[in-house]
Protein backbone atom coordinates (compact mmCIF):
# COMPACT_ATOMS: atom_id res chain seq x y z
CA UNK A 1 0.00 0.00 0.00
CA UNK A 2 1.50 3.72 -1.07
CA UNK A 3 1.02 6.08 1.10
CA UNK A 4 1.00 9.77 0.27
CA UNK A 5 1.06 12.75 2.90
CA UNK A 6 -0.03 16.37 0.59
CA UNK A 7 2.40 19.18 2.67
CA UNK A 8 2.05 22.93 1.67
CA UNK A 9 5.56 25.16 2.61
CA UNK A 10 4.30 28.09 4.30
CA UNK A 11 5.81 31.91 5.15
CA UNK A 12 6.78 30.90 9.10
CA UNK A 13 3.76 31.61 10.69
CA UNK A 14 5.05 33.70 13.89
CA UNK A 15 5.59 36.40 11.23
CA UNK A 16 2.89 38.31 10.39
CA UNK A 17 1.34 37.49 6.71
CA UNK A 18 2.27 39.94 4.15
CA UNK A 19 0.25 40.86 0.83
CA UNK A 20 1.67 42.01 -2.23
CA UNK A 21 -0.68 42.61 -5.28
CA UNK A 22 -3.00 40.22 -3.30
CA UNK A 23 -1.00 37.81 -3.13
CA UNK A 24 0.73 36.19 0.34
CA UNK A 25 4.00 37.52 0.28
CA UNK A 26 6.55 33.91 0.17
CA UNK A 27 9.86 34.72 1.44
CA UNK A 28 12.74 32.71 -0.58
CA UNK A 29 12.72 30.28 2.44
CA UNK A 30 9.57 28.62 3.91
CA UNK A 31 8.21 25.95 6.53
CA UNK A 32 6.53 22.95 6.75
CA UNK A 33 2.72 23.60 7.99
CA UNK A 34 2.45 22.63 11.17
CA UNK A 35 -0.79 21.61 10.53
CA UNK A 36 0.58 18.75 8.00
CA UNK A 37 2.88 17.58 10.48
CA UNK A 38 -0.76 15.36 11.72
CA UNK A 39 -1.09 13.97 8.17
CA UNK A 40 2.65 12.70 8.36
CA UNK A 41 2.27 11.46 11.15
CA UNK A 42 -1.22 9.60 10.70
CA UNK A 43 0.68 8.04 7.59
CA UNK A 44 4.01 7.17 9.40
CA UNK A 45 1.19 5.27 11.81
CA UNK A 46 -0.29 3.49 9.28
CA UNK A 47 3.28 2.82 7.46
CA UNK A 48 4.09 1.12 10.53
CA UNK A 49 1.18 -1.39 10.01
CA UNK A 50 0.70 -2.07 6.65
CA UNK A 51 5.08 -2.02 5.95
CA UNK A 52 4.34 0.23 3.47
CA UNK A 53 6.22 3.55 1.51
CA UNK A 54 5.30 7.41 2.58
CA UNK A 55 5.55 9.86 0.20
CA UNK A 56 5.16 13.38 0.15
CA UNK A 57 3.85 15.52 -2.52
CA UNK A 58 3.90 19.10 -2.75
CA UNK A 59 3.34 22.57 -5.03
CA UNK A 60 4.03 25.80 -5.02
CA UNK A 61 6.89 28.00 -6.11
CA UNK A 62 9.22 27.98 -3.20
CA UNK A 63 13.28 28.15 -4.35
CA UNK A 64 14.15 26.19 -1.00
CA UNK A 65 12.47 23.03 -0.17
CA UNK A 66 13.34 23.33 3.70
CA UNK A 67 9.63 22.53 5.00
CA UNK A 68 9.82 19.62 2.50
CA UNK A 69 13.23 18.45 4.21
CA UNK A 70 11.31 18.78 7.76
CA UNK A 71 8.77 16.48 6.03
CA UNK A 72 11.34 14.18 5.42
CA UNK A 73 13.06 14.31 9.14
CA UNK A 74 9.85 13.17 10.56
CA UNK A 75 10.42 9.93 8.75
CA UNK A 76 8.82 10.33 5.68
CA UNK A 77 10.31 8.32 2.49
CA UNK A 78 10.69 10.68 -0.32
CA UNK A 79 9.39 13.74 -1.41
CA UNK A 80 7.81 14.86 -4.93
CA UNK A 81 7.65 18.40 -5.46
CA UNK A 82 6.65 21.16 -7.89
CA UNK A 83 8.30 24.48 -7.88
CA UNK A 84 7.10 27.05 -11.07
CA UNK A 85 6.19 30.39 -11.48
CA UNK A 86 3.27 29.35 -12.78
CA UNK A 87 2.01 28.39 -9.70
CA UNK A 88 1.99 31.69 -8.02
CA UNK A 89 -1.68 32.95 -7.30
CA UNK A 90 -2.79 29.27 -8.40
CA UNK A 91 -6.24 28.91 -6.53
CA UNK A 92 -7.54 25.98 -4.56
CA UNK A 93 -9.13 24.02 -7.18
CA UNK A 94 -5.86 24.30 -9.36
CA UNK A 95 -3.86 23.36 -6.47
CA UNK A 96 -5.75 20.13 -5.96
CA UNK A 97 -5.71 19.53 -9.78
CA UNK A 98 -1.85 19.62 -9.37
CA UNK A 99 -1.66 17.80 -6.25
CA UNK A 100 -4.35 14.96 -7.56
CA UNK A 101 -2.16 14.69 -10.52
CA UNK A 102 1.41 14.35 -8.28
CA UNK A 103 -0.98 11.53 -5.90
CA UNK A 104 -1.18 9.61 -9.25
CA UNK A 105 2.42 9.94 -10.09
CA UNK A 106 3.41 8.89 -6.74
CA UNK A 107 0.82 5.63 -7.23
CA UNK A 108 -1.00 6.43 -3.79
CA UNK A 109 -3.94 4.35 -2.69
CA UNK A 110 -4.09 6.59 0.27
CA UNK A 111 -3.92 10.20 0.40
CA UNK A 112 -3.34 12.24 3.61
CA UNK A 113 -4.14 16.20 4.23
CA UNK A 114 -4.09 18.55 7.16
CA UNK A 115 -7.59 20.07 7.37
CA UNK A 116 -6.54 23.47 5.98
CA UNK A 117 -3.11 25.20 5.56
CA UNK A 118 -2.49 27.86 8.19
CA UNK A 119 -2.27 30.62 5.65
CA UNK A 120 -4.43 30.22 3.10
CA UNK A 121 -7.20 28.23 5.09
CA UNK A 122 -9.41 27.60 2.39
CA UNK A 123 -10.24 24.07 3.66
CA UNK A 124 -10.70 22.17 0.78
CA UNK A 125 -8.10 20.99 -0.92
CA UNK A 126 -8.51 17.58 0.25
CA UNK A 127 -11.97 17.27 -0.68
CA UNK A 128 -11.28 18.67 -4.35
CA UNK A 129 -8.42 16.37 -4.36
CA UNK A 130 -10.54 13.26 -4.04
CA UNK A 131 -13.35 14.45 -6.58
CA UNK A 132 -10.25 14.52 -9.15
CA UNK A 133 -9.10 10.87 -8.05
CA UNK A 134 -12.33 9.91 -7.69
CA UNK A 135 -11.85 8.72 -4.25
CA UNK A 136 -14.32 8.49 -1.15
CA UNK A 137 -12.90 11.22 0.92
CA UNK A 138 -12.70 10.60 4.55
CA UNK A 139 -13.05 14.29 5.72
CA UNK A 140 -11.89 16.02 9.30
CA UNK A 141 -10.32 12.68 11.19
CA UNK A 142 -10.59 13.51 14.78
CA UNK A 143 -8.80 9.62 15.90
CA UNK A 144 -7.49 6.82 14.46
CA UNK A 145 -7.35 3.34 15.57
CA UNK A 146 -5.24 1.24 14.29
CA UNK A 147 -6.26 -2.74 14.62
CA UNK A 148 -7.07 -5.33 12.77
CA UNK A 149 -8.83 -2.93 10.81
CA UNK A 150 -8.31 0.81 10.68
CA UNK A 151 -11.02 2.88 12.20
CA UNK A 152 -10.97 6.35 11.33
CA UNK A 153 -13.08 8.94 13.96
CA UNK A 154 -14.75 11.73 12.38
CA UNK A 155 -16.06 15.37 13.29
CA UNK A 156 -19.40 16.07 13.00
CA UNK A 157 -21.15 19.04 12.93
CA UNK A 158 -22.69 17.69 16.82
CA UNK A 159 -20.19 15.29 17.95
CA UNK A 160 -18.34 12.17 15.89
CA UNK A 161 -18.66 8.70 13.82
CA UNK A 162 -16.68 6.22 12.90
CA UNK A 163 -15.85 4.20 8.88
CA UNK A 164 -13.51 1.86 8.41
CA UNK A 165 -10.90 3.08 6.35
CA UNK A 166 -11.47 2.18 2.39
CA UNK A 167 -8.11 0.59 0.84
CA UNK A 168 -8.49 3.68 -1.27
CA UNK A 169 -9.14 7.11 -0.03
CA UNK A 170 -8.04 10.70 1.09
CA UNK A 171 -8.32 11.49 4.36
CA UNK A 172 -7.89 14.90 6.15
CA UNK A 173 -7.12 15.00 9.43
CA UNK A 174 -7.83 18.19 12.11
CA UNK A 175 -4.71 19.40 14.19
CA UNK A 176 -4.84 17.10 17.52
CA UNK A 177 -6.14 13.82 15.78
CA UNK A 178 -2.61 12.21 16.24
CA UNK A 179 0.64 13.74 18.09
CA UNK A 180 3.23 14.50 15.41
CA UNK A 181 6.32 13.26 16.19
CA UNK A 182 9.58 15.16 16.81
CA UNK A 183 12.45 14.14 14.68
CA UNK A 184 15.93 13.63 16.66
CA UNK A 185 19.16 14.02 15.61
CA UNK A 186 19.82 10.95 13.96
CA UNK A 187 16.22 11.34 11.92
CA UNK A 188 17.38 14.69 10.33
CA UNK A 189 20.69 13.57 9.51
CA UNK A 190 19.25 10.42 7.85
CA UNK A 191 16.65 12.78 5.99
CA UNK A 192 19.57 14.74 4.33
CA UNK A 193 20.25 11.30 1.51
CA UNK A 194 16.67 10.67 1.27
CA UNK A 195 14.66 11.08 -2.47
CA UNK A 196 13.79 14.96 -2.75
CA UNK A 197 12.47 14.74 -6.44
CA UNK A 198 10.99 18.12 -8.61
CA UNK A 199 8.41 16.87 -10.75
CA UNK A 200 8.33 19.72 -13.89
CA UNK A 201 4.65 21.23 -14.47
CA UNK A 202 4.63 20.44 -18.02
CA UNK A 203 4.88 16.53 -17.68
CA UNK A 204 1.50 16.64 -15.23
CA UNK A 205 -1.84 16.71 -17.31
CA UNK A 206 -4.01 20.01 -15.92
CA UNK A 207 -7.26 21.15 -16.61
CA UNK A 208 -7.92 24.06 -14.65
CA UNK A 209 -7.58 27.20 -15.18
CA UNK A 210 -7.27 30.78 -12.81
CA UNK A 211 -11.16 31.80 -12.52
CA UNK A 212 -10.60 33.86 -9.71
CA UNK A 213 -9.41 37.82 -9.67
CA UNK A 214 -8.13 40.22 -7.32
CA UNK A 215 -9.65 43.08 -7.21
CA UNK A 216 -8.17 45.25 -3.85
CA UNK A 217 -7.42 45.32 -0.26
CA UNK A 218 -9.08 48.13 1.79
CA UNK A 219 -7.50 48.82 5.19
CA UNK A 220 -10.13 49.22 7.78
CA UNK A 221 -10.24 50.89 11.03
CA UNK A 222 -10.34 48.48 13.62
CA UNK A 223 -8.06 49.68 16.48
CA UNK A 224 -10.45 50.64 19.53
CA UNK A 225 -8.86 52.90 22.02
CA UNK A 226 -9.98 50.70 24.63
CA UNK A 227 -9.01 50.82 28.01
CA UNK A 228 -5.99 49.32 29.18
CA UNK A 229 -5.24 48.67 33.18
CA UNK A 230 -2.11 47.32 34.58
CA UNK A 231 -3.11 45.14 36.90
CA UNK A 232 -1.50 45.95 41.31
CA UNK A 233 -3.96 43.24 42.50
CA UNK A 234 -7.78 45.29 42.24
CA UNK A 235 -8.14 45.55 38.11
CA UNK A 236 -10.75 42.92 38.40
CA UNK A 237 -13.04 45.66 40.40
CA UNK A 238 -13.05 46.99 36.52
CA UNK A 239 -14.43 44.01 34.89
CA UNK A 240 -16.98 43.67 38.03
CA UNK A 241 -18.14 47.32 37.50
CA UNK A 242 -18.82 46.81 33.74
CA UNK A 243 -20.42 43.72 34.26
CA UNK A 244 -23.21 45.55 36.59
CA UNK A 245 -23.00 48.27 33.90
CA UNK A 246 -24.23 46.03 31.28
CA UNK A 247 -26.70 44.70 33.71
CA UNK A 248 -25.21 41.24 33.74
CA UNK A 249 -24.94 40.86 37.88
CA UNK B 1 -28.36 35.54 -11.29
CA UNK B 2 -29.99 31.61 -10.73
CA UNK B 3 -29.04 30.78 -7.83
CA UNK B 4 -28.51 27.22 -5.31
CA UNK B 5 -28.14 27.67 -1.90
CA UNK B 6 -27.20 24.50 -0.32
CA UNK B 7 -29.09 24.32 3.45
CA UNK B 8 -28.36 22.17 6.68
CA UNK B 9 -30.33 20.94 9.72
CA UNK B 10 -29.53 21.74 12.99
CA UNK B 11 -31.90 20.70 15.73
CA UNK B 12 -34.22 19.64 13.41
CA UNK B 13 -34.86 23.04 12.16
CA UNK B 14 -33.28 24.80 9.33
CA UNK B 15 -29.81 26.24 10.25
CA UNK B 16 -29.26 29.75 11.43
CA UNK B 17 -26.38 29.60 8.57
CA UNK B 18 -28.80 29.21 5.74
CA UNK B 19 -31.38 31.64 7.28
CA UNK B 20 -28.21 34.44 6.79
CA UNK B 21 -27.71 33.17 3.28
CA UNK B 22 -31.41 32.99 2.96
CA UNK B 23 -31.51 36.84 4.38
CA UNK B 24 -28.36 37.78 1.98
CA UNK B 25 -30.26 35.85 -1.34
CA UNK B 26 -34.04 38.07 -0.44
CA UNK B 27 -32.00 41.24 -0.44
CA UNK B 28 -29.87 40.83 -3.94
CA UNK B 29 -32.99 39.51 -5.08
CA UNK B 30 -31.47 36.99 -6.33
CA UNK B 31 -33.83 33.99 -8.23
CA UNK B 32 -33.20 31.08 -5.77
CA UNK B 33 -33.40 27.71 -4.87
CA UNK B 34 -32.99 25.84 -1.42
CA UNK B 35 -31.68 22.25 -1.35
CA UNK B 36 -31.35 21.30 2.40
CA UNK B 37 -29.24 18.06 2.75
CA UNK B 38 -29.86 16.26 6.60
CA UNK B 39 -30.29 12.82 7.53
CA UNK B 40 -33.76 13.84 10.69
CA UNK B 41 -36.74 12.57 9.58
CA UNK B 42 -39.15 15.19 9.31
CA UNK B 43 -37.03 18.36 10.20
CA UNK B 44 -38.74 22.26 10.68
CA UNK B 45 -36.91 23.54 6.80
CA UNK B 46 -39.78 24.74 4.63
CA UNK B 47 -41.57 28.25 4.63
CA UNK B 48 -44.45 30.01 2.47
CA UNK B 49 -41.46 32.27 1.27
CA UNK B 50 -39.43 30.05 -0.51
CA UNK B 51 -38.44 26.68 -2.69
CA UNK B 52 -37.15 24.68 -0.28
CA UNK B 53 -36.41 20.57 -1.64
CA UNK B 54 -35.17 18.15 1.49
CA UNK B 55 -32.11 16.19 -0.06
CA UNK B 56 -32.53 13.07 2.82
CA UNK B 57 -29.37 11.16 3.37
CA UNK B 58 -29.03 7.87 5.85
CA UNK B 59 -27.09 8.90 8.50
CA UNK B 60 -26.05 5.19 8.38
CA UNK B 61 -23.46 6.27 5.41
CA UNK B 62 -21.11 8.67 4.31
CA UNK B 63 -22.59 10.11 1.06
CA UNK B 64 -21.57 13.01 0.06
CA UNK B 65 -20.08 12.00 -2.90
CA UNK B 66 -23.31 10.88 -4.22
CA UNK B 67 -24.97 14.11 -3.06
CA UNK B 68 -22.98 15.87 -5.27
CA UNK B 69 -23.40 13.97 -8.12
CA UNK B 70 -27.15 14.68 -8.07
CA UNK B 71 -26.43 18.38 -6.92
CA UNK B 72 -23.96 18.81 -9.87
CA UNK B 73 -27.08 17.53 -11.94
CA UNK B 74 -29.70 19.81 -10.26
CA UNK B 75 -26.99 22.77 -11.44
CA UNK B 76 -27.12 21.58 -14.87
CA UNK B 77 -31.08 21.14 -15.25
CA UNK B 78 -31.79 24.44 -13.58
CA UNK B 79 -29.16 26.62 -15.06
CA UNK B 80 -27.60 27.47 -11.67
CA UNK B 81 -24.96 30.16 -12.14
CA UNK B 82 -24.55 31.13 -8.00
CA UNK B 83 -24.24 28.08 -5.30
CA UNK B 84 -24.19 29.96 -1.60
CA UNK B 85 -23.56 27.61 1.26
CA UNK B 86 -22.25 28.01 5.12
CA UNK B 87 -18.65 27.56 6.22
CA UNK B 88 -19.61 23.99 7.40
CA UNK B 89 -18.20 20.68 7.57
CA UNK B 90 -20.51 19.12 5.33
CA UNK B 91 -20.82 21.97 2.80
CA UNK B 92 -17.66 21.96 2.40
CA UNK B 93 -17.44 18.79 1.48
CA UNK B 94 -19.65 19.56 -1.03
CA UNK B 95 -18.81 22.77 -2.37
CA UNK B 96 -15.23 20.99 -3.15
CA UNK B 97 -16.50 18.61 -5.05
CA UNK B 98 -19.20 20.40 -6.56
CA UNK B 99 -16.25 22.51 -7.54
CA UNK B 100 -14.10 20.13 -9.41
CA UNK B 101 -17.11 19.11 -11.70
CA UNK B 102 -18.12 22.76 -12.51
CA UNK B 103 -14.44 23.39 -13.05
CA UNK B 104 -14.38 26.91 -11.46
CA UNK B 105 -12.71 27.16 -8.16
CA UNK B 106 -14.45 28.30 -5.10
CA UNK B 107 -13.59 31.07 -2.15
CA UNK B 108 -13.71 30.05 1.20
CA UNK B 109 -14.32 31.98 4.09
CA UNK B 110 -16.31 35.32 2.05
CA UNK B 111 -18.12 37.45 4.76
CA UNK B 112 -20.36 39.39 2.23
CA UNK B 113 -20.50 39.40 -1.84
CA UNK B 114 -22.78 41.09 -4.47
CA UNK B 115 -23.29 40.90 -7.88
CA UNK B 116 -22.48 43.62 -10.59
CA UNK B 117 -22.79 43.24 -14.12
CA UNK B 118 -23.58 39.18 -13.88
CA UNK B 119 -20.40 39.21 -12.04
CA UNK B 120 -20.14 37.80 -8.74
CA UNK B 121 -17.54 40.26 -6.82
CA UNK B 122 -16.88 38.90 -2.35
CA UNK B 123 -14.83 40.46 0.01
CA UNK B 124 -12.95 38.23 2.37
CA UNK B 125 -11.13 39.73 5.82
CA UNK B 126 -7.78 39.25 5.97
CA UNK B 127 -5.30 40.19 8.40
CA UNK B 128 -7.38 39.47 11.22
CA UNK B 129 -9.98 42.01 9.80
CA UNK B 130 -8.00 44.71 9.55
CA UNK B 131 -8.43 44.67 5.82
CA UNK B 132 -11.11 43.57 3.32
CA UNK B 133 -10.12 41.52 0.45
CA UNK B 134 -11.86 41.92 -2.54
CA UNK B 135 -12.10 39.32 -5.72
CA UNK B 136 -13.76 39.13 -9.10
CA UNK B 137 -15.34 35.38 -10.07
CA UNK B 138 -14.75 35.03 -14.25
CA UNK B 139 -15.44 31.71 -14.57
CA UNK B 140 -19.23 30.76 -15.67
CA UNK B 141 -19.94 29.27 -12.03
CA UNK B 142 -19.49 30.84 -8.71
CA UNK B 143 -19.32 28.54 -5.84
CA UNK B 144 -19.40 30.94 -2.51
CA UNK B 145 -18.36 29.47 1.46
CA UNK B 146 -19.54 31.67 3.54
CA UNK B 147 -18.89 32.55 7.22
CA UNK B 148 -21.50 32.35 9.64
CA UNK B 149 -22.56 35.39 11.42
CA UNK B 150 -22.07 37.56 8.01
CA UNK B 151 -25.59 38.22 7.37
CA UNK B 152 -28.60 38.87 10.15
CA UNK B 153 -30.44 35.87 9.58
CA UNK B 154 -34.30 36.04 7.55
CA UNK B 155 -37.50 36.09 10.00
CA UNK B 156 -39.46 33.59 8.69
CA UNK B 157 -42.27 30.93 9.44
CA UNK B 158 -40.59 27.67 9.44
CA UNK B 159 -42.96 24.11 8.42
CA UNK B 160 -42.61 20.57 7.26
CA UNK B 161 -44.19 21.20 3.71
CA UNK B 162 -41.36 20.54 1.28
CA UNK B 163 -40.54 18.27 -1.49
CA UNK B 164 -37.91 14.97 -0.47
CA UNK B 165 -36.05 13.07 -2.12
CA UNK B 166 -33.54 10.19 -0.49
CA UNK B 167 -29.89 9.66 -1.69
CA UNK B 168 -29.13 5.87 -2.01
CA UNK B 169 -27.06 4.00 0.22
CA UNK B 170 -23.53 3.13 -1.01
CA UNK B 171 -20.59 1.35 0.51
CA UNK B 172 -19.41 3.72 2.97
CA UNK B 173 -21.02 2.54 6.38
CA UNK B 174 -20.34 4.43 9.01
CA UNK B 175 -20.74 3.30 12.82
CA UNK B 176 -20.46 4.82 16.60
CA UNK B 177 -22.40 8.03 15.81
CA UNK B 178 -22.07 9.93 18.89
CA UNK B 179 -23.73 13.09 19.86
CA UNK B 180 -21.95 15.22 22.20
CA UNK B 181 -23.34 16.43 25.19
CA UNK B 182 -24.34 20.20 25.58
CA UNK B 183 -24.88 21.75 28.21
CA UNK B 184 -25.28 25.05 29.26
CA UNK B 185 -25.61 28.10 26.63
CA UNK B 186 -24.49 27.12 23.20
CA UNK B 187 -21.14 29.06 22.35
CA UNK B 188 -22.92 30.50 18.87
CA UNK B 189 -25.75 31.52 20.34
CA UNK B 190 -24.17 32.79 23.85
CA UNK B 191 -24.40 36.00 25.39
CA UNK B 192 -21.28 35.80 27.34
CA UNK B 193 -18.54 33.92 26.08
CA UNK B 194 -15.43 33.01 28.19
CA UNK B 195 -12.43 32.05 26.01
CA UNK B 196 -9.15 30.37 27.22
CA UNK B 197 -5.88 30.55 25.63
CA UNK B 198 -1.91 29.50 26.11
CA UNK B 199 -2.28 32.36 29.21
CA UNK B 200 -4.34 29.63 31.87
CA UNK B 201 -0.83 27.99 31.84
CA UNK B 202 -2.28 24.10 31.97
CA UNK B 203 -5.41 22.29 31.61
CA UNK B 204 -6.11 21.68 34.73
CA UNK B 205 -6.77 25.41 35.30
CA UNK B 206 -9.67 25.38 32.82
CA UNK B 207 -11.88 24.59 35.77
CA UNK B 208 -11.61 28.11 36.55
CA UNK B 209 -13.35 29.37 33.99
CA UNK B 210 -15.97 26.85 33.86
CA UNK B 211 -16.78 28.23 37.11
CA UNK B 212 -16.74 31.68 36.43
CA UNK B 213 -19.18 30.65 33.10
CA UNK B 214 -21.27 28.72 35.25
CA UNK B 215 -22.21 31.43 37.70
CA UNK B 216 -22.26 34.35 34.45
CA UNK B 217 -24.81 31.69 32.47
CA UNK B 218 -21.53 31.67 29.55
CA UNK B 219 -20.30 29.72 27.16
CA UNK B 220 -16.94 28.31 27.03
CA UNK B 221 -14.63 28.67 24.14
CA UNK B 222 -10.85 28.40 22.82
CA UNK B 223 -7.66 29.24 20.52
CA UNK B 224 -6.80 26.68 18.31
CA UNK B 225 -3.38 26.47 20.23
CA UNK B 226 -5.45 24.99 23.29
CA UNK B 227 -7.80 22.87 21.17
CA UNK B 228 -4.32 21.61 19.00
CA UNK B 229 -3.16 20.71 23.01
CA UNK B 230 -6.17 18.46 23.95
CA UNK B 231 -7.33 21.05 26.63
CA UNK B 232 -10.88 21.48 24.49
CA UNK B 233 -12.76 20.14 21.92
CA UNK B 234 -12.59 21.01 18.77
CA UNK B 235 -16.21 22.01 18.76
CA UNK B 236 -15.02 24.78 21.65
CA UNK B 237 -12.75 26.67 18.60
CA UNK B 238 -13.13 30.08 18.35
CA UNK B 239 -11.22 31.49 15.20
CA UNK B 240 -10.65 31.22 11.53
CA UNK B 241 -10.91 27.30 11.45
CA UNK B 242 -13.19 27.45 14.44
CA UNK B 243 -16.68 29.22 15.08
CA UNK B 244 -17.49 32.71 14.58
CA UNK B 245 -18.65 34.45 17.93
CA UNK B 246 -20.63 37.96 18.66
CA UNK B 247 -21.74 37.51 21.84
CA UNK B 248 -22.59 40.78 24.04
CA UNK B 249 -19.20 40.49 26.09
CA UNK B 250 -16.17 38.37 25.25
CA UNK B 251 -13.99 37.52 27.82
CA UNK B 252 -10.70 36.48 26.39
CA UNK B 253 -8.00 34.97 29.34
CA UNK B 254 -4.47 34.65 28.44
CA UNK B 255 -5.01 34.92 24.86
CA UNK B 256 -2.69 36.71 22.95
CA UNK B 257 -4.92 37.42 20.05
CA UNK B 258 -3.26 36.30 16.78
CA UNK B 259 -5.76 37.21 13.45
CA UNK B 260 -6.42 33.73 13.16
CA UNK B 261 -8.36 34.22 16.59
CA UNK B 262 -9.56 37.44 16.21
CA UNK B 263 -11.23 36.55 12.78
CA UNK B 264 -13.37 34.45 15.27
CA UNK B 265 -14.44 37.36 17.51
CA UNK B 266 -13.44 40.63 16.86
CA UNK B 267 -17.09 41.43 16.29
CA UNK B 268 -18.20 40.74 19.60
CA UNK B 269 -20.13 43.93 21.52
CA UNK B 270 -17.91 44.48 23.94
CA UNK B 271 -14.33 42.77 24.73
CA UNK B 272 -12.64 42.10 27.99
CA UNK B 273 -9.19 41.04 27.61
CA UNK B 274 -6.39 39.82 30.17
CA UNK B 275 -3.25 38.95 29.35
CA UNK B 276 -0.02 39.02 31.10
CA UNK B 277 1.67 40.60 27.77
CA UNK B 278 1.23 44.35 27.55
CA UNK B 279 1.96 44.14 23.88
CA UNK B 280 -0.26 41.65 23.27
CA UNK B 281 -2.18 41.91 19.70
CA UNK B 282 -5.60 41.48 21.83
CA UNK B 283 -5.35 44.62 23.53
CA UNK B 284 -5.68 46.54 20.30
CA UNK B 285 -9.41 45.48 19.84
CA UNK B 286 -10.07 45.06 23.55
CA UNK B 287 -12.64 48.02 24.88
CA UNK B 288 -11.78 46.57 28.34
CA UNK B 289 -7.65 45.55 29.07
CA UNK B 290 -6.02 43.84 32.35
CA UNK B 291 -2.42 43.75 32.03
CA UNK B 292 -1.95 41.08 34.61
CA UNK B 293 -1.83 37.57 35.14
CA UNK B 294 -5.80 35.42 34.18
CA UNK B 295 -4.85 32.96 36.84
CA UNK B 296 -5.17 35.26 39.82
CA UNK B 297 -7.84 38.19 38.30
CA UNK B 298 -10.38 35.14 37.30
CA UNK B 299 -11.31 33.50 41.01
CA UNK B 300 -11.32 37.02 41.89
CA UNK B 301 -14.13 37.93 39.44
CA UNK B 302 -15.59 34.94 40.43
CA UNK B 303 -16.05 35.38 44.13
CA UNK B 304 -17.07 38.71 43.69
CA UNK B 305 -20.10 38.00 42.08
Amino acid sequence: MNITVCAKQIPDPSNEIVYENGLIKRPHEQVLDDTDRYGIELALQLKQKFDSQVTIISMGPSGSQKGLQQALQMGADKAYYVDDQELVGANSLMTANVLAELAKFSDADIVIFGTESTDGYSGTVPQQVSRFLRLDCISYVKAIEIDDVVTLTRQTLDGSEKVAMPEKCVISVTAGGVEPRYPNFKDIMAAKSKPLEKVELSSLNLTITQNLEFVDIQNIENSKNGTKIIDEGDAYLEIINKLKELKII
Amino acid sequence: MKTLILGEVVNNQLSVGTLELLKKANDLSLDCLIFTIGSEEKPLIGSETFNQTYIKRSKDFLQFNNIADRLFQIIKDEEIKLILASSTYQCRDLIAFLSVDLQASPISNVIDFNIENQKVFTINSISGGESLYKSKINSEYSLLLIRPKSFNPIDVELNTDYKIEEIENNNLNVFDIYKEEKTGPQLEDAKIVISAGRGMVSKDNLYIIEELANKLNAAIGGTRAIVDAGWMPYSQQVGQTGKTVKPDIYIACGISGATQHQVGMKDSKFIIAINKDEEAPIFQIADLGIVGDTLTVLPKIKDSI
